[in-house]
């Protein structure tokens, strides 16, 4: 088979299998924009004073953790259907969907407890000195927690970021076509390199992170505590 | 301030759950209004039938063209085009293809399905149309090797896991002395023979008349000859109890009569193998 309609397949799928790595790249990046924002929702929520918040949002937190992504996926895509007897999700958009709220659901959890080192990692003297000059709590927060709470998860969130685009794959149990969905395709009519050859990719995606990080890094580092 | 905000992050949670759980229950209940047990008029009522399939040669895969073609393509379009509906075709993954039929993610499971007990009790299963049969594969240099009892002893055999091809490993007496693994799927038990890590793999004939061969990477890999096991039959899978499988099976008596079933397995090699009457 010709290299080229190899890579074009693997990285946009093919007719009646629409997807591939373009599948992989839009998981990841619906995941991020909903779970980055949930997650720091859910970190305040375990930290909350109010008790029956926090013990209900760290359960959350410990059964999200606690089992694996692709029960979850299941779960939340054939769930209803099993137990209501109507789909949830329908047809190929469905699969989708569902791998989506899974994934962001699921990465939301660990974004919080990143969240949560994070903001706990702040000395109690920076809040007295916010109230001191006169700050509400929200601004200490806002104007002079937060950003330091960026600089110190971003090495855990770029572990997060690189666990996440290799983790869209599993998105394949639903039938997401997946890159190495398509790739497993290919084993099927006889042609085993490309399940191989999709590492590439994962590799270049993944290399390009890391510069970007690394540039994050860089841009927060007249911070230095 | 922090206390309030606490309020609100609950208010919200529990109002997203809230909202999860309202979508549900509506479902629910038109579920029980229209009772699941009339499958046949759920489905004429959105003129469709969800068929779920996973692409292999020659049964469902597209030609050099990019047509989505093969014998149960053909097949599912002739008796849905009997039964007065649209076949929508849904790519799905084998290993689940129980859960995508209960949970109602597809409406029939059509791909070359092996009818065995489990299926036979699990699911309510049309007339077998075809017959199939279980082959042992080898590298074409032990085509000659593998073919007595004895020389299997302790030899690594692979499957797919829960297929016919396991059972026959587990239950036959050729096998009694080899060292069985499964795996996940028969593209994986090809791979393992040809990567050397198993020396032997037993698939399913018709499915492997399109993995195997010139072409392909496994043009080295041989079915042997002189060995056949489980002749067995393969039938389409519709939920338990479903009252649709009586009209699927009038519409396969209806393709066999006037000749159009045949017409299919002729475009695919297939005839020898119909056994639809």
């Amino acid at each position: 088979m010709d290299f080229s309609v190899v890579n074009k397949m693997l990285f946009e799928g093919s007719i009646g299998q629409e997807g591939g790595f373009l599948h992989n790249i839009e998981l990841f990046a619906v995941t991020l924009l909903a779970a980055l924002p949930l997650g720091l929702i859910i970190a305040f929520g375990s930290m909350s004073k109010f008790k029956p918040l926090k013990l209900f949002t760290k359960s959350i937190v410990w059964i999200i953790r606690g089992t694996p992504l692709m029960l979850q996926l299941f779960i939340v895509f054939y769930g209803p259907g099993l137990v209501f007897g109507t789909p949830l999700f329908v047809g190929a958009e469905g699969r989708m969907k569902a791998a989506a709220v899974a994934f962001i659901i699921n990465y939301a959890c660990y974004f919080s407890e990143i969240y949560r080192g994070g903001i706990e990692s702040i000395p109690k003297g920076q809040y007295e000195a916010g109230q001191v000059l006169g700050m509400t709590k929200a601004q200490t927060f806002f104007r002079v927690v937060l950003l330091q709470v960026i600089k110190n998860i971003v090495a855990p969130m770029s572990n997060e970021f690189m666990t996440l685009i290799k983790d869209t794959s599993l998105a394949r149990v639903i039938a997401v076509v997946d890159i190495i969905m398509v790739a497993e395709s290919f084993s099927a009519k006889g042609i085993i390199w490309p399940l191989f050859y999709t590492g590439l990719y994962f590799l270049i995606f993944c290399g390009a992170l890391t510069i970007i990080f690394n540039k994050i890094e860089k841009k927060l580092s007249y911070f230095k505590s | 301030m922090k206390k309030l905000l606490a309020v609100l992050l609950a208010a919200l949670m529990l109002f997203s759950f809230a909202a999860c759980g309202g979508k549900t229950n509506t479902d629910a209940n038109t579920n029980t209004d229209a009772p699941a047990a009339s499958d046949l008029a759920d489905i004429k009522a959105k003129g469709k039938l969800v068929i779920g399939y996973t692409e292999f040669a020659p049964m469902n895969y597209y030609d050099a063209d990019g047509n989505f073609i093969g014998f149960e393509t053909d097949f599912a379009k002739a008796v849905c085009a009997e039964l007065g509906v649209e076949a929508e075709f849904q790519l799905i993954k084998w290993s689940t293809k129980e859960t995508e039929l209960n949970s109602k993610a597809i409406d029939c499971i059509w791909n070359g399905m092996t009818i065995d007990n489990d299926r036979f009790e699990a699911f309510s299963i049309s007339t077998p149309y075809m017959a199939n049969k279980q082959v042992l594969v080898v590298r074409a240099e032990d085509a000659d090797k593998y073919t007595t009892a004895e020389a299997m002893k302790g030899v690594a055999v692979v499957a797919e896991q829960e297929s016919a091809g396991e059972t026959v490993i587990t239950k036959d007496a050729f096998f009694a002395e080899a060292s069985y693994t499964g795996v996940v799927d028969m593209a994986t038990a090809l791979k393992e023979v040809k990567a050397k890590t198993a020396e032997a793999c037993v698939v399913d004939y018709v499915t492997s008349i399109g993995m195997l061969g010139e072409g392909t990477d496994y043009a080295d890999l041989v079915v042997v000859d002189s060995l056949s096991f489980a002749d067995e039959q393969y039938g389409i899978a519709f939920r338990k109890g479903s009252d649709i499988t009586a009209e699927v099976n009038a519409a396969i008596t209806t393709l066999v009569n006037n000749g159009k079933l045949a017409e299919i397995a002729a475009d695919y090699k297939l005839t020898e193998q119909i056994i639809a009457k």
